[in-house]
């Protein structure tokens, strides 16, 4: 963003272009940040050669960057070769790429030859790992395909998910810099959220798994007190309300967290989904319309979808739905959202579909 | 008379001192044969762990056979016949899952997740009835099963009947969520 304050002084279409892109560039990442300083979650899984690769067998590297594509996915492929194109490029400079394939929960032997031939047709020659059962996948709340993740001294230091063209670039400027690269444009400093807060955060987020949701209220307060730009404790505070039936506080949370980030596509969605929820039709179609616009966090699809549909319009609501599954097949709450608007609408045929698909999901079983 | 009696007693002496003979032989046996069947019991454990592992490696074929090899190594382990069930489920062979998951109940009738099992492969059989009957069965043994209403909405599905369907499937759902699978 501010490398296009040079340009102020030349009031023409390309700057002004610029500074757009820029400034999609930089709510983009912003909004896809929730996890970062959160501790890496291990892993240990197979290759395509039925070897055994791991996290902590990289625990020495500058930086480990975890690619999760799918042979299914539109832009997987572009992906694949960019960073391919990397590791070409800085192999002997401290950083590894990790593909992690997920097609599907259970892979079976015709899905892993159809695996080994996309890897081999595009050349790449970084380690193709097999998430069976997709733990990796969900242990690191991955949202669409693909996703790129950055690891740096055991903690998440940078998310992408999908492959927006300004975001991807910035991605890889991160990453050449950690390489060793001198910056190829002035950077701005990336947020990083008080260590304090994300343990807070995580705390409560423990005790909110146990049910323990009294114990889990102060430490979300406490962490947004610690630092009031991280997002992730309003986030979740938000959900926890409205779970316990206080919505109206909820939204509350929801509204201070946009007054501090205005722009994160995050908390859009999610309070749009909470109008949804409230039954504030006209305000939840507005603000998921803009969020969806940004096509950056997979939710905001499905919850635009909901909300459409919700309002009586489900001929706009279904391919919005079909959106969020392109990114996202093995979301269980795009079925479940879709199926009771289909109830509501006393589709039952596909109202049943849907249901029992976000069941299978659930359940990790293969239909 | 004094014979008789003295015949009867001889008979009767043979008998008590063949029983004590074949008692003193067998009583040093019989912790042999415990440990035999401990022996088996623990092969049968390892193979079938050795198998989930195969399963999910995606070695489906090899985990088959290393789970029939479990079976063969305690045929009274019915945990190794619901596993080997679940498996053959898997590979679609659906008949031969049908007799794994019997063998596990006939060994032990309380295995929900065998009558699960075949109330699953009765359905892919096409014995929509025989399928619903066993899993009402497995819901009235635990009411909480996630697995089993999934299953049971399999089959309203099949029948048609896109009402019970979904209520099925959303009482999985909710029972799901609640930890109570």
């Amino acid at each position: 963003m501010r490398s296009t304050r040079s340009g102020r002084h030349f009031f023409v279409w390309p700057a002004l272009v610029f500074a757009l892109t820029f400034f999609l560039a930089y709510s983009v990442s912003a909004q896809a940040l929730l996890q970062t300083g959160s501790q890496a979650p291990s892993f240990s899984l197979q290759d395509l050669e039925g070897g055994t690769v791991s996290l902590s067998d990289h625990a020495q590297k500058k930086a480990v960057v975890i690619l999760f594509w799918s042979t299914w996915s539109a832009n997987s492929g572009k992906a694949l070769k960019r960073f391919e194109d990397f590791h070409r490029k800085y192999r002997d400079k401290g950083i590894q790429i990790l593909g992690i394939n997920t097609d599907n929960q259970t892979l079976s032997p015709e899905d892993v030859v159809q695996i080994k031939a996309v890897v081999r047709g595009l050349g790449i020659t970084f380690p193709s790992l097999l998430d069976r059962g997709l733990a990796t996948f969900r242990a690191y709340g991955t949202i669409a395909l693909p996703s790129t993740v950055v690891i740096t001294g055991g903690r998440i230091s940078y998310e992408l998910p999908g492959l927006p063209l300004v975001a991807t670039e910035d991605m890889f400027d991160y990453l050449s810099v950690l390489a060793g690269d001198p910056p190829r444009k002035k950077m701005e400093k990336m947020y990083e959220p008080v260590h304090a807060a994300i343990a807070d955060t995580n705390l409560a987020r423990g005790f909110v798994r146990k049910k323990m949701s009294v114990m889990a209220y102060p430490l979300f307060r406490k962490a947004i007190e610690k630092d009031p730009k991280y997002i992730l404790p309003y986030v979740e505070l938000a959900k926890l309300l409205e779970a316990e039936g206080n919505a109206q506080e909820a939204v509350e949370t929801l509204n201070k967290a946009l007054s501090v980030s205005p722009d994160s596509v995050v908390v859009m969605s999610e309070l749009g989904y909470l109008l949804v929820k409230t039954g504030k039709l006209k305000e939840a179609v507005d603000i998921l319309g803009k969020a969806a616009a940004k096509n950056s966090y997979t939710p905001s699809h499905y919850y635009y979808a909901y909300a459409l549909g919700k309002d009586g319009n489900m001929k706009e609501a279904l391919p919005s739905f079909e959106a969020a599954l392109s990114l996202n097949p093995f979301e269980p709450s795009i079925f479940l959202l879709r199926a009771e608007l289909y109830e509501n609408g006393a589709m039952l045929k596909e109202a049943s579909a849907d249901y029992k698909k976000a069941l299978a999901l659930m359940l990790n079983v293969k239909e | 008379m004094t014979k008789g009696r003295s015949i009867r007693h001889v008979a009767a002496e043979r008998v008590f001192f063949t029983l004590f003979f074949l008692l003193a032989c067998l009583c040093p046996l019989l912790p042999v044969t415990e440990t035999c069947a401990q022996e088996g019991r623990d092969r049968a454990a390892s193979l079938s762990g050795e198998a989930a592992k195969l399963s999910d490696a995606g070695n489906l074929e090899r985990a088959v056979e290393v789970c029939r090899e479990a079976v063969k190594a305690d045929p009274a382990y019915p945990e190794a016949y619901d596993q080997l069930g679940y498996l053959l489920f898997r590979k679609g062979s659906f008949d031969e899952a049908v007799g794994a998951f019997k063998s596990a109940l006939r060994i032990n009738q309380g295995m929900r997740t065998s009558r699960t099992g075949l109330g699953l492969a009765l359905l892919k059989t096409g014995d929509t009835q025989g399928a619903e009957a066993v899993l009402r069965e497995a819901l009235s043994m635990n009411p909480y099963p996630s697995m089993t209403h999934y299953a049971l909405g399999l089959v309203h599905e099949k029948k048609g009947d896109y009402e019970k369907a979904v209520l099925e499937f959303k009482e999985g759902i909710r029972t799901f969520r609640s930890g109570k699978r």
